[in-house]
């Protein structure tokens, strides 16, 4: 059989368009790109502005995970000012980004991606049926109450900066807040609400203690046997059924992970540099290699970008991301031996293409790298390992293990506030260089910022995305959402849902759209889809 | 039933978000209770590739009647015109917004990039962006000055960086219920509704601004932020504390200067160094004073609120 070529345009968006290009033989994807079909320029934009014109602007890269890029730009400023941050501080920015997280989990969950379990490819499955009593796009029940309570985290982000998404209340040297008893009562109240009505009747079958139980791919496949409500709560329900449907059977990769750490902590980053953070994150930062099953620490230093089939005239050498000069091509006609997207490939000077992600984040925290009181937890690192790699079910799980984690880090920066303690030392501004990191709910995210005469004079970004939807490098190496699609199976070339699978697998800034219905979920919608 | 496409263009998803965040309805509920039908949603739609541009074309052609066409994000015409730089579903986004405009009876433009243009279309502009009707506070934008819809209104313009999500809802229900004849639309076609009081109207800290106490830091659990902190409060069309945020606070109570993000000029000045989180002042006076405040009235209040001003107003105020 010959080769055919499927262009799917759009496939999903956010931090530009995406469009992905693949080559089927014998019903299998044989060759992937990816492409990016938006540019807006916010590195040209903010060369030569304010120096804090980074808080206002790079929020609004990415409207769904602003608060990272918030939290990324303050801490870069932090380093170039040479800041102290006081600890109530540290406290209210990682609660900040923990609830913007917390947010994207079900609302990405079923928003996004479980829907996808509703489409006609699935009839078969013996879960089916129940898939779309659940999943269902607006009606389903759990649909509806999941993507309705995703609201309510961000209820508390909104108790410290006013709103979200887009505000910019974290500052060099602080918080704009200054939050008082009645803000810090209703933050627990609204972490309760959003545990006792969803989290974990509905998501887990389960007390957070009992889940929290589980450290092995056999304790999880344990708990699963263990009661019937944790078989049937969505986490026990999809993940049978993702089993069922083959989700663990695609979807690979580049093999190799990054992650930048993320949460700071409250006594140990108040004076923030660039060569002290990993050192005091939580979270540790790191890269992990599975075909040497090595973990290393991960540093700004090693980061590349190559622009060879990128639509930008910068050369085709590796730079440092913060040497770059940001300049689009007028002629972005998509030439798929050369350029042909809006996003950069980028690497690590040794290891090459990374994948970053919630995936990336678990399998770093399985490592004993790192200080001794860094978080460490082995669960998603043993699972990888039973299952012989990455594929779309794992890297599912990862991204939804981490709820539970980040639900109890909430706790722990409402427990540990001192409310008539400083929320912020006003800094001296200065020029300089600084770097600011974090892990948005899709992975790495960093800024770089240069500051001279009291103004921007290069400012650069790579987001979650740009490491995930990158095309090939200089060496033509696929990026790690091109190599995941390869091997992809595709049932129906009019309606390629694997595809879309693969790509929300990395919950990169991607909100995919990649939907089909059947007549029986149709039906569903059918009274709302005539006019 | 009342058919909403909803498509972004130079945008960041913000306004989705905020979409998503609404209760009273939930978007959800706008589906089931107010007979609104999603046709095609970037982060919520059904379809994808071809399957999507059938639908756009039937949209186009009338074989599927528009009703609603949403857009969120400015118009990308760069470079040159062409629109190149934002290609939806194999066309620049500009071609499917020409023609979709046509066929639709109610266009609704949520956020400052599809109003104003937004962060994109600050200084140097890379991108050609331009609102939907305007660009910055000049009439005409993308559509042209004169363009009106099926309905024979303009575009209606929800501003907000990103726009609040109740001034959505409520509007997307106010056409879905016939009830939008109600509805007056300011100079800038924004909803009076939501837009004729000031972000001011209902903040905390009014008091502080009444007697000139002021947030010299922040942090600070006292003070109005108008006069160190270049709040823009009382100088900005909004709802922001009268319809809360996330239902529970605003960015003034929670100690942040507002932006101004519903007026055309946000980013105000450019963000040009020397102008993020200070108040422009000449002599110790702000630059921008309350609309129809004139300067020597100003320093006269100034003066006897100064006077008048009783001891708490220089006290922590917020306290715990
Ligand atoms: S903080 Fe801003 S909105 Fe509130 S009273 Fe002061 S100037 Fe007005
Ligand atoms: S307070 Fe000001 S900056 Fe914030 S959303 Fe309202 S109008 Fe925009």
């Amino acid at each position: 059989m010959g080769k055919q070529t499927l262009d799917i345009s759009p496939v999903g968006r956010v931090e530009g368009d995406l469009d992905v290009r693949v080559e089927i033989a014998d019903g299998y994807v044989v060759n992937a790109w990816t492409h990016a079909e938006l540019f807006r320029g916010f590195e040209i934009i903010l060369r030569g502005k304010d120096p804090q014109a980074g808080l206002i602007v790079t929020p609004r890269i990415c409207g769904i995970c602003g608060g990272s890029h918030l939290t990324s730009a303050s801490w870069a400023l932090d380093t170039a000012w040479g800041t102290e941050v006081p600890r109530n501080a540290i406290l209210a920015r990682n609660l900040g980004q923990i609830v913007e997280t917390i947010q994207s989990i079900p609302r990405y969950f079923y928003g996004l991606f479980a829907i996808d379990l509703t489409n006609k490819n699935y009839r078969s499955s013996r879960f089916y049926d129940e898939a779309v009593r659940r999943f269902s796009a607006f009606t389903g029940k759990s649909y509806e109450l999941g993507v309705t309570i995703s609201a309510k985290p961000v209820e508390i982000y909104a108790l410290l900066g006013g709103q979200w998404p887009h505000s910019s209340y974290m500052v060099p040297g602080g918080v704009m807040c200054a939050p008082t008893l009645t803000d810090i009562t209703r933050a627990w109240a609204i972490l309760e609400y959003f545990r006792t009505n969803w989290l974990e009747p509905v998501w887990l079958g389960c007390s957070l203690e009992r889940y929290e139980e589980i450290q092995t791919y056999d304790d999880f496949m344990n708990w699963l046997d263990e009661d019937i409500k944790h078989r049937e709560s969505d986490l026990g329900f999809y993940w049978r059924m993702g089993l069922d449907i083959g989700l663990d059977k695609y979807g690979a990769g580049v093999g190799r992970y990054v992650t930048w750490g993320y949460l700071a902590h409250e006594d140990r980053y108040q004076k923030p540099t660039i060569e002290g953070r990993n050192a005091a994150m939580i979270m540790k930062s790191g890269v992990y290699d599975s075909f040497t099953d090595t973990h290393t620490l991960m540093d700004q230093s090693f980061a590349r970008e190559n622009l060879t089939h990128s639509w930008y005239d910068e050369g085709t050498t590796d730079i440092h991301p913060s040497d770059r000069t940001t300049k689009p091509i007028a002629n972005n006609t998509k030439d798929f031996d050369n350029a042909y997207s809006w996003a950069s490939a980028v690497l690590h000077k040794d290891f090459g293409r990374l994948e970053a992600g919630p995936l990336a984040r678990q399998l770093v925290a399985g490592g004993n790298h790192g200080e001794s009181w860094q978080h460490h937890d082995g669960f998603i690192l043993d699972v990888f390992k039973k299952m012989g790699g990455a594929n779309i079910h794992v890297r599912q799980l990862a991204r939804l293990h981490e709820i539970v984690k980040l639900y109890r880090q909430a706790e722990h920066c409402l427990r540990e506030f001192k409310l008539n303690d400083p929320w912020y030392i006003k800094p001296t501004e200065k020029d300089g260089k600084g770097w600011g990191a974090t892990e948005a709910a899709r992975g790495a995210l960093c800024h770089w910022v240069d500051i001279e005469g009291g103004k921007i004079k290069n400012y650069q970004v790579i987001a979650p995305g740009t490491w995930n939807i990158g095309p090939r490098d200089g060496q033509d190496k696929r990026g790690p959402i091109e190599e995941a699609l390869v091997g992809t199976p595709i049932e129906d070339p009019t309606d390629p849902v694997e595809v879309g699978h693969v790509a929300r697998s990395f919950d990169s800034c991607l909100v995919c759209t990649v939907h089909a219905h059947d007549a029986k979920t149709g039906e569903e919608l059918a009274r709302f889809r005539t006019a | 039933m009342t058919n909403v496409l909803w498509l972004q263009g130079g945008a960041c998803s913000g306004n989705t978000m905020s979409f998503l965040n609404a209760e009273e309805p939930t978007v959800c509920d706008l589906i089931s209770d107010f007979g609104i039908n999603v046709l095609w949603h970037p982060s919520l739609g059904l379809e994808l590739g071809n399957n999507l541009q059938t639908l756009l074309w039937d949209c186009i052609l009338g074989k599927v009647p528009l009703d609603i066409l949403v857009f969120e994000g400015s118009v990308v015409n760069a470079p040159n015109g062409t629109g190149e730089w934002n290609r939806f579903a194999d066309r620049p986004m500009k071609d499917w917004l020409i023609d979709l405009a046509q066929a639709a009876s109610f266009i609704v433009a949520v956020g400052d990039c599809a109003t104003w243009g937004g962060i994109p279309a600050m200084s140097p502009n890379p991108s050609e962006s331009q609102g939907l009707q305007f660009l910055k506070r000049q009439e005409g934008g993308f559509l042209g000055k004169d363009f009106r819809a099926k309905s024979g209104l303009p575009v209606i313009n929800i501003p907000g960086c990103p726009a609040h999500p109740d001034w959505i809802t409520q509007i997307l229900v106010a056409i879905a219920t016939g009830r939008i004849g109600d509805i007056a639309l300011d100079e800038l076609n924004r909803p009076q509704t939501f837009f004729n009081t000031f972000t001011q109207t209902g903040c905390t800290r009014n008091v502080h601004f009444a007697y000139k106490a002021t947030t010299a830091e922040f942090g600070q659990r006292k003070g109005c932020l108008f006069y160190d902190l270049g709040c823009r409060g009382p100088m900005t069309h909004s709802s922001c504390n009268r319809i809360l945020w996330n239902r529970v606070s605003s960015k003034t109570r929670a100690g942040m200067p507002c932006l101004g993000c519903t007026e055309p000029e946000f980013p105000f000045f450019d963000l040009k160094p020397g102008t993020v989180f200070k108040t422009q002042t000449v002599m110790g006076v702000p630059k921008e004073l309350p609309p129809g405040v004139n300067k020597k009235d100003y320093a006269l209040l100034t003066m006897v609120a100064k006077d008048a001003a009783p001891p708490w107003a220089e006290e922590d105020f917020f306290t715990v």
